[in-house]
């Protein structure tokens, strides 16, 4: 079958180190110029038009920004503070709250090696520093910064809903329990394993440290309530205010704002030890803080992490073209229907599909193609749009931290100053406990589908 | 993740490099302060830019394809090391070279279809062939009518009128303005490949792709950039 062979191709050039990007993009060309009497001109069209097309995809470059301020911003510090503050005296304390830090932190960014690096490169170093070995604490931030994703606001799910045109705010609200369900698990084994194992565990600090942290990670905290209020109003009194887009702008610049102006940890009022003054001290900063060095980096880091992933996304999309065109969805699930598929074994496909193909591919990219192909059956099926959503963003997570593509474990591996390997049988036990969850998600659809239903009524498919 | 970070020779190099990192940075601000405009318009002032969001549109097509040469350049674009990795040096030479192959046809195909694309919109025409240009197509419906949605003629940009749209008045800005910039990137990004391509027969670099050593972080780790 002439699909095979794109495919094949697609492989082929993956394996033999050519980017992503090119690899879909040059094979969907060849099979496109010798198959079929699309141009070349409009292949070019719709490199063009996956973004000047794409309204909910701008909130990618978004979102990133937002992340990159509040990285860079000394969040993060904060927030581990605050969550060391909370949980720190039980035992494995440390350990808990570095996955309640990276819970936070994925509220405030869409990406899971960012959560990795903004939380792990403060966290492993302190739990090695409080007795606890360097693998376990790879191993804990490794899994839980998969969380990123999963928990809103998340690129995956912008590119899952503007992949099959389900709304953005209905995925980012399904992604609520599952998030806090996954970081409830983890937090449970660690307590177990440190139980059993005697680790260590801190002292309570006390109510007033309790307070203390979350004023000083007040501000950071406050970007979630924008995001969330934005979107989706307040319950009883306004409707939703923003487009999850407008959001991501609107977050972005609040991110900038608190950095410079309030934590002062980066721009003009940002010293080597501290801040150096106020906007009242020194009111010049209003003017120059746009374009001091800073910012101006944060932009370039932002920008640069939005080109790699939308190059790649603008690619599949043209590889989703020729899918569509060949009606392979259809026939697929024509096949899969007859050969008397139901619901739970297409499931079982799903995440196979899923978790050998997240293995090789950068989770946005691999969701452009797959999303697409299997979304047809699944309505057939009578699957829900959002459960379908979570369940594809859950095997994405579990895709980050298995080799050999797995992007968290290459981050951890940096961050930690540790071996690819070393970090994969860190991750492993934490693994077994994300595979459990991803059962619960697959098998019971309510926990993706009572919030958005709640809060926006049930999902009304139209095709 | 690692990228090639570069250190440019000459200062016309260096000026190149800040020049196109400028922009890139550029760019992006202007999409979010648009935007943020555009939202603070409508809730204070009950108004908004009516062209702000097709104008941000464009720069994010722009952002994204102009930056995509840029990747090539320091050679940040992901991919799967995983096989090369594990081969001899000369394997992952000989990987590296077809890789690059792989990337200049994808290149040059993706040249011939912006040419192509863009062409009409500015009043030239289109080549003729299917994989390769053989030629001009004389038959090219010209397109340099068409106009955008909503984003309103620049005056700078009124000597169109007379070279390619017959004299007549623009009312909106052309389209051929926006999409310019396909040409121009792809032109650009088949630039970067020939250069990446000279390094790698040279054996300067090995693959396109981002390795996964993560060096990066851990320098930046290293350097007490996340310290406590």
């Amino acid at each position: 079958m002439d699909v095979v062979l794109l495919f094949s191709m697609v492989l082929a050039l993956l394996l033999i180190g050519a980017p992503i990007a090119v690899a879909l993009g040059l094979s969907s060309m060849m099979f496109l110029l010798v198959f079929s009497d699309t141009s070349l001109a409009s292949v070019a069209q719709s490199m063009y038009q996956a973004m000047a097309g794409h309204y909910t995809l701008l909130a990618i470059p978004f979102f990133i920004l937002a992340s990159s301020f509040m990285s860079t911003g000394g969040v993060a510090k904060r927030i581990i503070r605050f969550s060391i503050a909370c949980v720190g005296h039980m035992r494995g304390g440390l350990a808990i709250a570095g996955v309640f830090a990276c819970m936070i932190f994925a509220a405030l960014s869409g990406s899971s090696p960012a959560t990795v690096v903004a939380i792990g490169s403060i966290v492993i170093a302190a739990m090695q520093k409080a007795g606890y070995t360097k693998d376990f604490a790879a191993g804990v931030i490794c899994n839980a910064g998969t969380l990123g994703i999963l928990i809103p606001p998340s690129i995956v799910m912008v590119v899952y809903a503007s992949a099959t045109d389900v709304s953005v705010g209905r995925m980012f609200l399904a992604g609520v329990i599952p998030g806090l369900m996954a970081g409830a698990m983890l937090m449970v084994t660690i307590y177990v394993m440190a139980r059993i194992k005697n680790l260590p565990k801190g002292e309570w600090q006390g109510w007033g440290e309790i307070s203390a942290s979350f004023l000083d990670a007040f501000w950071g905290l406050m970007l979630i309530a924008i995001i969330m209020v934005g979107i989706y109003g307040i319950p009883g009194i306004t409707g939703a205010i923003f487009t999850p887009t407008e959001a991501a702008a609107v977050a972005s610049v609040y991110a900038f704002l608190v950095a410079v102006f309030i934590y002062r940890d980066m721009g003009p009022l940002a010293g080597a030890n501290g801040p150096i003054g106020t906007v009242f001290s020194k009111p010049s900063s209003l003017i120059t803080a746009w374009f001091h060095r800073d910012t101006r980096a944060t932009l370039f880091d932002g920008a640069k992490l939005t080109i790699m992933l939308m190059f790649i996304i603008a690619n599949a999309l043209i590889l989703k073209h020729v899918l569509t065109d060949e009606q392979i969805p259809q026939q697929i699930a024509n096949a899969m229907l007859s050969a008397g598929f139901g619901k739970i074994m297409f499931l079982i496909v799903v995440n196979v599909i899923l978790l050998i193909g997240g293995q090789f591919m950068e989770p946005s990219g691999l969701i452009v193609i797959v999303a697409p192909l299997v979304f047809p059956i699944a309505i057939e099926l009578g699957v829900d749009p959002i459960h379908l959503g979570i369940i594809m963003v859950v095997n994405m997570e579990i895709g980050m931290i298995t080799p050999p593509v797995g992007l968290n474990l290459f981050v951890t591996s940096g961050v930690a100053g540790m071996p690819m390997m070393a970090v994969v049988r860190a991750a492993a036990p934490f693994l077994a406990v994300l595979f459990v969850f991803l059962i619960l998600i697959t098998y019971i659809p309510w926990l993706s589908t009572a919030l958005p239903e709640w809060r926006m009524g049930p999902e009304i498919i139209t095709n | 993740m690692a990228s090639r970070t570069v250190t440019p020779q000459s200062g016309f190099g260096s000026f190149i490099n800040s020049l196109e990192e400028g922009f890139i940075s550029l760019i992006l601000g202007l999409m979010v302060l648009l935007t943020f405009t555009n939202v603070v318009m409508r809730y204070i002032f009950n108004s908004s830019l009516i062209w702000g969001l097709e104008v941000v549109l464009i720069l994010f097509a722009w952002l994204v394809l102009f930056g995509i040469a840029y990747g090539f350049k320091v050679t940040s674009h992901l991919g799967v090391d995983a096989l090369t990795n594990m081969l001899p040096h000369r394997g992952q030479r000989l990987m590296g070279m077809l890789s690059a192959l792989a990337c200049l046809i994808y290149a040059m195909l993706l040249m011939k279809g912006a040419y192509d694309y863009w062409a009409p919109f500015a009043g030239f025409e289109q080549t003729t062939g299917r994989w390769f240009p053989t030629g001009f197509d004389e038959r090219t419906r010209d397109r340099a009518f068409y106009v955008t949605d909503q984003v309103p003629m620049l005056e700078i940009f009124r000597w169109l009128e007379g070279a390619i749209n017959a004299g007549e008045e623009y009312e909106k800005l052309p389209r051929v303005i926006p999409y310019t910039m396909l040409p121009v990137a792809v032109a650009l990004m088949l630039l970067r490949l020939i250069q990446a391509t000279i390094r790698i027969l040279r054996g300067e670099q090995m693959s396109l792709i981002v390795s996964h050593e993560a060096e990066e972080e851990v320098e930046r780790v290293a350097q007490g950039q996340y310290e406590e």
